[in-house]
């Protein structure tokens, strides 16, 4: 059918030929007719899912209706409940209290993990990742706002003083023991701890329904419909922002900079993610680690079963190792399974792998990095999108 | 022979020629500007990237604003025939200047645009349907030797053949690469995109294509076949508008084939335009022939058969060379080659010294995103950053720094492989035109040209 357009504007340019013969003209109907007659008999022969492996629309709404959609609920879930342990504690700054807090902390932190790599979209809109997981956290700058009656939280400069590491500061880092902690929210001063963590918390809760409410409306079509791959499209802003988000933020961030591995050797180890829980520090990582590779592989978040992804698109294209005629995702996994061997081996306090057993948070970053080639040269590469973002190593 | 090459012809082609190629330069300069480039090309950059033994050509600030509009303004000049003598020459030397400032922005076409320029310094390009003609009744004249439109039709049939020829390789033939790649990037476009599903499409298109660039200088050259193949001219190069962010080179290709057309076809266009204007019928009818005297006329014939010669020899300078040419791009430029590699590349560069510093360098704190991507994988460009970087480090507390690079790069489909050895000093090595050895080898053979 579209190829009788395409015929019909081939004859149209053709006929403002004057001197262009019968006999020529029927030469290109003829080869037209060939080719569409190709293309209609390699329909047949052609599994439809073939072409649904390549079509980018259909990529998009899977991953936007099985995975980033859901995910944002099951998060804004735990960050619901968090928050309302959160007000328990406000209301009544008890040990009881403050141990509920912490688990539905902990337990939004992680869910958290599963909506990081999605900074694009609206969470680019609204660069909510550097509103909710900026670390270390910046305790001085905390401090200071909990004295100031209304401290900017929008700037560049208040990112380490919000989000969950300024949470986890305030409810595991302010003191040394549950009882000076609980001191801490004790008389004038603290409630005006309370307060801030009130505004902290409200502050995320606002921004994320601002985000959710996006994915829920509009943003959801305009992700699906801008199927190109020039670097305004969809799906190239969402290669480069997950590429950039493995490289930046599991890589560097949670294993790169606490190591030492890419700043000259020195290891710092105050810089792991949740820094003054400490023990959580691995599964965050761990729960980042899956998010990714399920995201890549399309594993619905509601069913657990995989869809139509970035694998199968890879798959689609037929992108494999000449070599070896492995095809890249298997590639790619084989790569995300050696770097989920290397995080089964850590103890779940990485400050204290960073401190005693450094070599195996190095291993670590070694082995990601690997995956950091496979994604930001082969997987790119081979759909034809260009990496634009540009990357900090070495900051 | 030298009588047919002599043999005085209708200037009307040449002037064509050069109204349309000075009009697509204008447009192109033009577009250039109003899309920012210039200050994101060559204003924002720290660091650029001269060609070896060019490295006189710097790079010029705020001031290569100026440069452009003397490359635009000339471009016009030479649309109109208006002092066409000294704007020829300045619209060469303008723009071959922007094009030799740096390698990252490096493109065939513009190469060719280079060359034309050049020829039409020395070709009687004004001398018919020009502003100098209508002023000087001197120069004025309707009939110009047939060698000079010749020699830029063996110039376009040089493009075409040579690009034709790069693709017979097994990439491009057997592997349907890089078109495998790029065109299901496109197959969301409305009418033909569903095509680009099928995994024989790149296929056609690669057959198509190198079958289109071998003939295509000898369809056009043939009278009875030209017409046809100016179709052919104007839906592939549509194809590739439409298919590719290549700019306004398809539409300079197909002006640029105007030339294969007769002397009485240029006419008609010379007279419709007159006709518009109703300008004097003498304007178009001197009846006079432009000579050029008889030295300088063997002198120039020398000297065009050495620059076309020189065209058909330096595409093959890469069999002086080991190791496979894409890999290495030891003598890839200034050859006709396009559209042939779909290249990535990620490098991470590490400077130390002897007192065990050691640092890893964030390559957008020297380079743009461009320059990142084209020196990524491009082993002469490696080498000229590694030289920055050990230039920047050795005032920047590092003695006799050392630079080393981690790089991996994927050609065409292949699975990503270092491209540099790790463990050669970048900072010891030297340019030259011999064989860089500390290029890692592809381990793998594209036959063919």
């Amino acid at each position: 059918m579209d190829w009788c357009v395409t015929a019909s504007v081939h004859l149209l340019l053709f006929k403002k030929m004057t001197s262009f013969t019968f006999r020529k003209s029927c030469l290109i109907v003829l080869l037209t007719a060939a080719l569409w007659a190709c293309s209609s008999s390699e329909d047949k022969t052609t599994d439809p899912t073939d072409v649904q492996e390549t079509n980018r629309k259909a990529m998009l709404t899977n991953l936007a209706d099985n995975i980033i959609i859901p995910s944002y609920a099951n998060f804004k879930t735990k960050l619901d409940a968090m928050i309302s342990k959160s007000d328990a504690f406000i209301a009544k700054p008890e040990s009881a209290q403050l141990t509920e807090f912490r688990q539905a902390w902990a337990d939004a932190y992680t869910e958290w993990q599963k909506v990081e790599i999605f900074e694009f979209g609206p969470g680019e809109t609204y660069v909510i990742r550097n509103y909710f997981n900026i670390y270390p956290a910046n305790a001085t700058g905390i401090t200071a706002d909990i004295a100031n009656a209304s401290p900017n939280l929008e700037v560049p400069a208040s990112y380490d003083r919000q989000g969950f590491p300024a949470l986890d500061y305030l409810i595991n880092g302010v003191g040394t023991d549950d009882a000076s902690i609980i001191k801490f929210y004790s008389g004038t001063d603290g409630a005006k701890r309370l307060a801030h963590i009130k505004r902290l918390t409200s502050r995320m809760s606002s921004l994320l329904s601002k985000v959710t409410t996006d994915w829920n409306g509009s943003a959801r079509e305009t992700f699906v419909t801008k199927t190109g791959l020039d670097i305004s499209s969809s799906t190239s802003l969402m290669v480069n922002a997950i590429v950039l988000h493995y490289e930046r933020y599991i890589r560097s961030g949670k294993f790169g900079i606490p190591s030492g591995a890419m700043l000259n050797g020195v290891p710092a180890p105050e810089k792991v993610e949740g820094f003054y829980k400490k023990d959580l520090s691995l599964t965050l990582a761990k729960t980042a680690q899956q998010a990714y590779v399920d995201f890549f592989n399309g594993k619905s978040v509601k069913t657990g079963t995989e869809g139509l992804a970035l694998k199968t698109y890879l798959n689609g294209l037929g992108a494999k190792d000449s070599a070896t005629g492995k095809t890249l995702t298997e590639i790619i996994n084989s790569q995300f399974d050696s770097s989920k061997k290397k995080l089964d081996a850590l103890k779940p306090n990485l400050y204290e792998e960073v401190k005693t057993n450094n070599q195996a948070m190095k291993d670590t970053y070694t082995e990601m990095q690997k995956s950091v080639r496979m994604l930001k040269v082969d997987m790119t590469s081979a759909m034809s999108i260009t990496i634009t973002y540009t990357d900090n190593d070495g900051d | 022979m030298i009588r047919i090459l002599q043999k005085p012809v209708s200037a009307a082609p040449l002037a064509i020629f050069r109204i349309a190629f000075g009009a697509m330069l204008f447009l192109s300069t033009v577009r250039f500007w109003s899309k920012g480039w210039i200050e994101e090309l060559y204003i924002k950059p720290k660091y650029f990237f001269p060609f070896y033994g060019l490295e006189f050509i710097k790079p010029l600030g705020e001031y290569t604003y100026l440069l452009f509009a003397v490359c635009a303004i000339s471009a016009l000049f030479v649309a109109f025939g208006f002092l066409y003598k000294m704007a020829s020459v300045s619209l060469f030397l303008s723009f071959t200047y922007i094009e030799l400032i740096d390698k990252s922005t490096y493109l065939n076409h513009y190469y060719f645009v280079s060359v034309v320029c050049f020829m039409l310094i020395f070709l009687p390009a004004h001398v018919f349907f020009s502003v100098d003609a209508y002023r000087s009744k001197k120069i004025m004249a309707d009939k110009i030797p047939a060698w000079c439109a010749l020699s830029l039709q063996i110039l376009v049939g040089i493009l075409y053949f040579y690009a034709g020829i790069a693709k017979l390789n097994s990439d491009w033939l057997l592997e349907a690469l890089p078109l495998k790649i790029w065109l299901p990037a496109r197959n969301d476009m409305p009418v033909i995109g569903f095509l680009f599903h099928y995994k024989w499409i790149p296929f056609v298109f690669s057959w198509f294509g190198c079958l289109y660039d071998l003939t295509i200088p000898f369809l056009l050259a043939y009278k009875k076949t030209r017409l046809f193949a100016f179709a052919a001219v104007v839906i592939f190069h549509g194809l590739t508008a439409v298919l590719f962010p290549i700019g306004l080179f398809p539409y300079i290709m197909i002006v640029t084939a105007l030339i294969f057309f007769s002397g009485d076809f240029h006419l008609k266009i010379v007279k419709a335009i007159s006709g518009v204007f109703r300008w004097n019928s003498t304007f178009i009818n001197s009846g006079k022939t432009f000579h050029f005297s008889e030295s300088s006329n063997a002198a120039l014939l020398a000297f065009f058969s050495v620059l076309l010669l020189i065209q058909m020899i330096l595409p093959f300078r890469y069999l002086l060379y080991p190791g496979e040419l894409f890999w290495t791009e030891e003598g890839y430029r200034f050859s006709w080659r396009v559209m042939l590699m779909e290249k990535a590349g990620y490098t991470q560069f590490q400077v130390q010294d002897d007192s065990g510093k050691s640092l890893i360098i964030n390559n957008n704190l020297f380079l743009t995103t461009l320059q990142e991507k084209m020196m990524s994988t491009q082993p002469d460009m490696i080498l000229q950053y590694a030289h920055i970087l050990r230039d920047y480090y050795a005032n920047h507390g590092f003695s006799n720094p050392k630079i080393y690079v981690d790089s991996y790069v994927a050609l065409n489909g292949r699975l990503g492989k270092p491209l540099v050895s790790p463990d050669v000093n970048l900072a010891e090595q030297t340019e030259t035109f011999q064989h860089k050895i500390w290029i890692t080898p592809l381990n793998d053979e594209i036959k063919g040209f």
